[in-house]
């Protein structure tokens, strides 16, 4: 009974939004989204009158060539220092959570993996953290940047895990490296406010649209983000498959 | 149709809220309405016959028509905010599983 | 006279967040710096808006400090401040979540940019879950994890739309917006409502609050006034910055909000009536004071709405700190449980009296000011029905304060409890007390105040106007 009437609850309430978006003038149809009556025309154009061209334009307002990133980066970058905050109280919480005493052993699971997943994971341990990297440090030219490269070095990290019985990894290195990575990115948004005018402000020159040293701190952001959220997942990896040692 | 396919993905995952009560179901039914909210985010900023918002050596000028980038960039930061309370989500299941024996919110009565 | 950006009472909290993990005995400490800090800084700070990065508003995102943020910043750190300080030694674990917490609580109010809300709502959202798990109860704290998690949802889902039709993200960008495309109200509804019910389940508005009974239920000293009366008072102040500039509700949605408001003052009173557990008696009347106070900035009746919400949130730091002070050393909470706490606490006793009597709207206290003042501006628009739900409600109000009163105050046979409450709780919540009776004997400096509160719309006029 519970079952059907949300049942039918749930279906008046998606019939009334497709409806209402339907009667909506101003809502645009799919496909149709007038881009240019949009701030996202700013992001595009970068604020200047002429087209800014791959490999040539120097000094525009913000010198990524992946848009998305300046729009996170650099326009948006309060938003990012947001969210950067919420992965690091979520681990936090985590950690408080489920901590346990001074002794802590690896959580028994149920499968034993063999000699041949040990020694083989640790050789793709490595292929999967150069991955990581590479999509951190080009984030401002190909899709990716901080938080997808810091997630995948930390799935290297969940590799081992799952492919070692005994693996535990150095926890307290891990909470130095994102304290320390933390404050920095802070410390750098900061720096804007106190060597430029204005808070988060790009202070170092934006170079050629495309190159690899372009685009002024945001490759210095993506880094320290990525080291950020990778330390931060690797933490939170251990603390789910520890528990206590038994007594 | 992408947008269809999200709002049924959005009440889904009430559907899946208001019907169970076991605590790892309700996490996956809250997720699930975030990937239906982000594929609708990301749906308004569609634009027919845009490009990707890069510039490349294929697309090397910011006259073309590209897709709207900001729904993208707020995507970035909700999928995020969905991991954030997803992990505690599973703390909180670990130790109601360690304090009470049971899975099933109805079950957990204290004392 | 120095001035300082405001950005400083959001980022210095973040960066003694990021750097208390490095050592676990310094984290209390940089939390008291932090928010001491915070209130200090709050004096050098011009009022206007200000652009982070240099990126002009609706490009980037911008910081709006008006009379409204000003005087709401400076009660939330105020309230921050005491409940951390009076906490210190019992929750050393919790440092880094609650500097982040300060963080956020100034974000939400400072901002003014719909998304960034958005962030900063859901900082201060899992802060609360962490904090709330200091209950020790992970089924309650699950339950306001989930309704919080679909709640922000439910706000990202309204904004999209918002931003599907006019193409901004910027708050004052968008009522211009609005304005300009003359668009017709009922094509508002959906995302207005949506954003409204998003940010009703943190604020405890009726029908999202059934998170807030086992929270409360089982409170201490750093989750109950946390919850109750700090991030209360937030929310309630973001939600009234909301209604009175973007909502702007109107016609069907209008009735609708206005019957969901009432619905909690009447359930709010009705529920405390009938319950004999202290913290719920406390909880339902903080529900209905908060639709009353929504309902005062629905009808623009802004001043006194805001004072509602500050005066509400100092009374109920007191109230719950003394009853889950009392419940911890106790052990016993139930309204039978701390029968006649007050016979060998007089100083307390009288406390709790002068402060429970204001949130009912006794005469000689400020709540009673506060309450005759906007009645008598209600009566004056024509909303009789609004005024007669009210004074019922502050009837039973009334009548269960007094009843719990007595019940604390007079105990028949039996061994007196021995609960002792330390001198630093008696000066902080006297002074609180003294400033209650002597706003409510003195309410000059209240009545004739004349500033306007919320300048988003003046601002809106001089950017796009000019």
């Amino acid at each position: 009974m519970k079952n059907f009437l949300a049942l039918v609850l749930v279906l008046l309430l998606s019939a009334g939004i497709i409806i209402t978006l339907q009667n909506n003038d101003l809502f645009p149809v799919f496909g149709e989204a007038q881009v240019v009556n949009r701030v996202s025309d700013h992001y595009i154009t970068k604020g200047s009158t002429q087209p800014i061209i791959w490999g040539e334009t120097t000094d525009a307002e913000d010198g990524a060539a992946n848009i998305v990133t300046s729009i996170v980066v650099n326009y948006r970058s309060f938003d990012t220092l947001g969210e950067v905050t919420v992965l690091f109280v979520s681990a936090m919480g985590v950690a408080l959570l489920l901590s346990s005493g001074r002794t802590s052993k690896r959580l028994a699971l149920n499968f034993k993996p063999n000699f041949m997943l040990r020694v083989g994971s640790r050789a793709l341990f490595g292929i999967i953290l150069m991955t990581g990297v590479y999509i951190i440090l080009h984030g401002h030219l190909t899709p990716g940047g901080g938080f997808p490269g810091g997630v995948m070095i930390a799935s290297s990290v969940l590799l081992l895990y799952l492919a070692d019985d005994e693996f535990r990894s150095k926890i307290k290195g891990f909470k130095v490296l994102e304290g320390v990575a933390g404050s920095l990115y802070v410390i750098v948004v900061l720096l804007g406010l106190i060597l430029a005018t204005y808070f988060l402000q790009n202070f170092l020159p934006t170079g050629t649209v495309g190159d690899l040293f372009s685009a002024g701190i945001l490759p210095i952001v993506y880094i320290l983000i990525g080291l950020k959220v990778g330390s931060e997942i690797s933490g939170l990896i251990d603390n789910f498959l520890t528990e206590e040692e038994a007594a | 149709m992408i947008q269809y396919a999200a709002i049924v993905l959005i009440v889904l995952g009430i559907y899946g809220l208001l019907t169970n009560r076991n605590v790892l179901k309700m996490i996956i039914s809250i997720n699930v309405m975030e990937v239906g909210l982000n594929l609708f985010i990301i749906s308004v900023g569609y634009v027919t016959d845009g490009f990707a918002p890069i510039l490349s050596s294929v697309h090397n000028s910011s006259a073309l028509i590209y897709v709207d980038p900001l729904p993208q960039a707020l995507v970035l930061t909700a999928i995020v905010i969905g991991v954030g309370t997803t992990a505690l989500g599973l703390a909180l299941a670990k130790n109601m599983y360690n304090k009470y024996h049971t899975l099933n919110l109805d079950e957990m009565r204290d004392e | 006279m120095m001035t300082l950006s405001p950005v400083l009472l959001i980022a210095a909290p973040l960066l003694l967040a990021f750097l208390s993990i490095l050592s676990k005995k310094v984290a209390p400490i940089l939390l008291v710096v932090a928010s001491l800090f915070n209130i200090a800084v709050l004096f050098f700070i011009p009022a206007g808006i200000v652009n982070i990065g240099g990126f002009d508003q609706p490009v980037g995102i911008n910081l709006f400090v008006d009379n409204f943020s000003f005087y709401g910043l400076l009660a939330v750190n105020v309230l921050f401040a005491i409940v951390v300080i009076l906490n210190l030694k019992n929750y050393p674990k919790y440092s880094t979540v609650l500097l982040v917490s300060l963080a956020a609580l100034n974000g939400l109010l400072l901002t003014g940019d719909l998304f960034n809300l958005f962030v900063f709502l859901e900082i201060a959202s899992i802060s609360a879950y962490l904090i709330t798990s200091s209950n020790k109860k992970p089924s309650s704290t699950f339950k306001y994890l989930v309704l919080g998690s679909l709640g922000s949802s439910l706000y990202l889902f309204g904004l999209i739309i918002l931003y599907a039709m006019f193409g901004t993200l910027n708050l004052m960008d968008m009522i211009h917006q609005i304005d300009v495309a003359n668009a017709p109200y009922t094509s508002l509804i959906l995302p207005f409502f949506l954003m409204f019910a998003g940010i009703g389940v943190e604020a405890k508005l009726l029908p999202f609050n059934s998170w807030a009974k086992p929270i409360f239920e089982h409170s201490n000293t750093l989750s109950g006034p946390m919850i109750g009366s700090v991030y209360a008072a937030t929310m309630s102040l973001v939600m009234a910055r909301l209604i009175t500039n973007l909502f702007a509700f109107e016609g069907t949605l209008l009735t609708v909000v206005t019957v969901l408001l009432v619905a909690g003052v009447v359930l709010g009173e009705v529920m405390a009536f009938s319950t004999k557990n202290i913290r719920e008696i406390l909880l339902y009347s903080s529900i209905s004071q908060v639709s009353i106070a929504m309902l005062l900035f629905l009808n623009q009746i802004g001043w006194w709405g805001f004072f509602l919400v500050l005066v509400n949130a100092f009374s109920k730091l007191v109230l719950f700190f003394i009853i889950n002070h009392a419940v911890k050393d106790s052990n016993d909470d139930s309204l039978h449980g701390l029968k006649g706490l007050f016979r060998k606490n007089i100083v307390v006793g009288v406390i709790f009296t002068i402060v429970s009597l204001s949130v009912a709207g006794l005469p000689l206290f400020v709540g009673f000011i506060i309450k005759l003042n906007y009645m008598t501006i209600l009566a004056v628009q024509g909303q009789i029905w609004l005024v007669a739900i009210i004074l019922l409600a502050t009837v039973v109000e009334g009548i269960y304060f007094i009843r719990l009163l007595v019940k604390l105050w007079y105990k028949e046979e039996g061994e007196d409890l021995s609960v002792h409450f330390p001198l630093v709780y008696k000066l902080i919540f006297g002074a609180i007390a003294l400033a209650i009776l002597a706003f409510g004997l003195y309410s000059t400096p209240l009545t004739s105040v004349n500033t306007t509160l919320d300048s988003v719309g003046d601002q809106i006029e001089v950017i796009y106007n000019e």
